[in-house]
C-alpha cells in the first residue's frame, strides 16, 4: 500500500492541530500549583500543598474529590465507567481528571507568582 | 453417510451456479455496483450497522486509561461504507451506529448521547467529503485520520460549551493526539481489508463476486 499526496496533507493537519492544542494547554504557569475542581454549581481552588476532601454535586450524585500529599485525585463517583478513579492522581500543571457523565472536571494549573509587583506607583 | 458426504459437493456446485447467474445478471444490470453480487442498500446498512454494534460491544471492553479515550473502531464500517452507500443509507449507517454505541454503552438516554451524535455525524460527513473531493489521490488512512480528528475537534468544541468552559482546553492534545493515532491505525487496517477482501470489491464494483 502506498499513501497518496492528500494522505500526507491530512495527517500534516492532523498534526498542526495536535501542535496548535498542545502550545494553548500548556502554557507554562510559575509559583505554586492549584487544585482546580470544576461541577455544576461551580469552582474550587485549592492549593496543592493544602489537604482538603470535596464533595461535588453532579447531574447523577456526589463525585468525592480528595487534595493531599501535593496531589488531586477522584476518590468516588456514581458514573457506570469509574474511568475518573481510575485515573488515579495528578500533581503536574496541565494535568487533569474528567468524569463527563457527572460534568466534573478536576486539574492543576500552575498558580501565579507571588515574588513579582502586581503594580507600581509613584 | 455416503449422502451426506455428497451433499455440501452438491450444495458448493450449486452455489457456483448460482454465483455464475448472479455474475451474468450483475454484468448486464451495472450501475456502478452490482445489486445481484452484493444485496441492497438496505441490506448492506444492516450488515454494515451489526458490524457498528458488535464492534461497539468490543470498544466498550478495552479498559480506557484516561476519559475520552476511545479507539474509535466501531467508525470501521462507516469508513468502509463511503466507497459503497448512496448519502441517505450513508446517514442511516452512522445514526444506527450513534444508537449502538449509546444502547452499549448505557448512555443513550444521557447528554453523553449528543457527543456520540455530534462526533459520529461529523467524522462520517468529513470522510464523505473527503473521498469525494480528492477521490484517487486518497487513501482510507487520510480520510480516516481526518474523520478522527475532526470528530473530536467538533466533542471539544461541545465539552467547552456545555460542560467543561475553558478547562477543555487541557484535554485537546491528548484527545486530538488519540485521533491521530487511532484514525491512522484504522485506516491502514482499512486499506489492508479493502485490499484483500473479494465482499468489499464485489460492494464496491471491482469485481463480480
Amino acid at each position: 500500500m502506498r499513501l497518496r499526496l492528500f494522505d500526507f496533507a491530512a495527517i500534516a493537519v492532523a498534526a498542526a492541530a495536535v501542535a496548535a492544542a498542545s502550545v494553548a494547554a500548556y502554557a507554562p504557569g510559575s509559583g505554586e500549583p492549584n487544585a482546580i475542581v470544576s461541577g455544576d454549581e461551580g469552582q474550587w481552588i485549592y492549593p496543592l500543598s493544602s489537604d482538603a476532601e470535596l464533595s461535588v454535586a453532579g447531574p447523577l450524585g456526589i463525585t468525592l474529590v480528595q487534595v493531599s500529599d501535593g496531589a488531586v485525585r477522584v476518590l468516588d463517583s456514581p458514573c457506570s465507567n469509574k474511568t475518573c478513579i481510575a485515573a488515579g492522581s495528578v500533581s503536574k500543571p496541565g494535568q487533569w481528571i474528567a468524569c463527563l457523565p457527572n460534568k466534573v472536571f478536576v486539574r492543576v494549573e500552575g498558580g501565579t507568582s507571588d515574588d513579582g509587583v502586581d503594580a507600581a506607583t509613584y | 453417510m455416503t449422502a451426506s458426504t455428497r451433499r455440501p459437493t452438491d450444495g458448493t456446485a450449486g452455489a457456483a451456479g448460482s454465483a455464475r447467474a448472479g455474475s451474468a445478471r450483475a454484468g448486464s444490470a451495472r450501475a456502478g455496483y452490482s445489486r445481484a453480487g452484493r444485496g441492497s442498500d438496505a441490506d448492506l446498512t444492516a450488515l454494515l450497522g451489526a458490524f457498528c454494534f458488535f464492534l461497539s460491544a468490543i470498544e466498550y471492553m478495552v479498559p480506557k486509561p484516561l476519559p475520552f479515550m476511545r479507539l474509535g473502531i466501531a467508525n470501521l464500517p462507516i469508513l468502509l461504507a463511503t466507497g459503497i452507500l448512496p448519502l441517505p443509507w450513508f446517514l442511516v449507517l452512522a445514526l444506527v451506529k450513534v444508537v449502538g454505541m449509546s444502547l452499549i454503552s448505557g448512555s443513550l438516554f444521557s447528554y453523553v448521547a449528543i457527543f456520540s451524535l455530534a462526533g459520529t455525524m461529523t467524522a462520517a460527513l468529513v470522510m464523505l467529503a473527503a473521498r469525494k473531493a480528492f477521490g484517487a489521490r486518497i487513501t482510507a488512512v487520510g480520510v480516516s485520520v481526518l474523520g478522527a480528528v475532526a470528530s473530536n475537534a467538533v466533542q471539544i468544541a461541545l465539552a467547552k460549551a456545555l460542560v467543561f468552559g475553558d478547562a477543555a482546553r487541557l484535554v485537546a492534545p491528548v484527545f486530538l493526539g488519540m485521533g491521530l493515532a487511532t484514525g491512522l491505525l484504522l485506516g491502514l487496517f482499512a486499506e489492508r481489508f479493502a485490499a484483500a477482501s473479494r465482499w468489499y470489491a464485489v460492494a464496491t464494483g471491482k469485481s463480480d463476486g
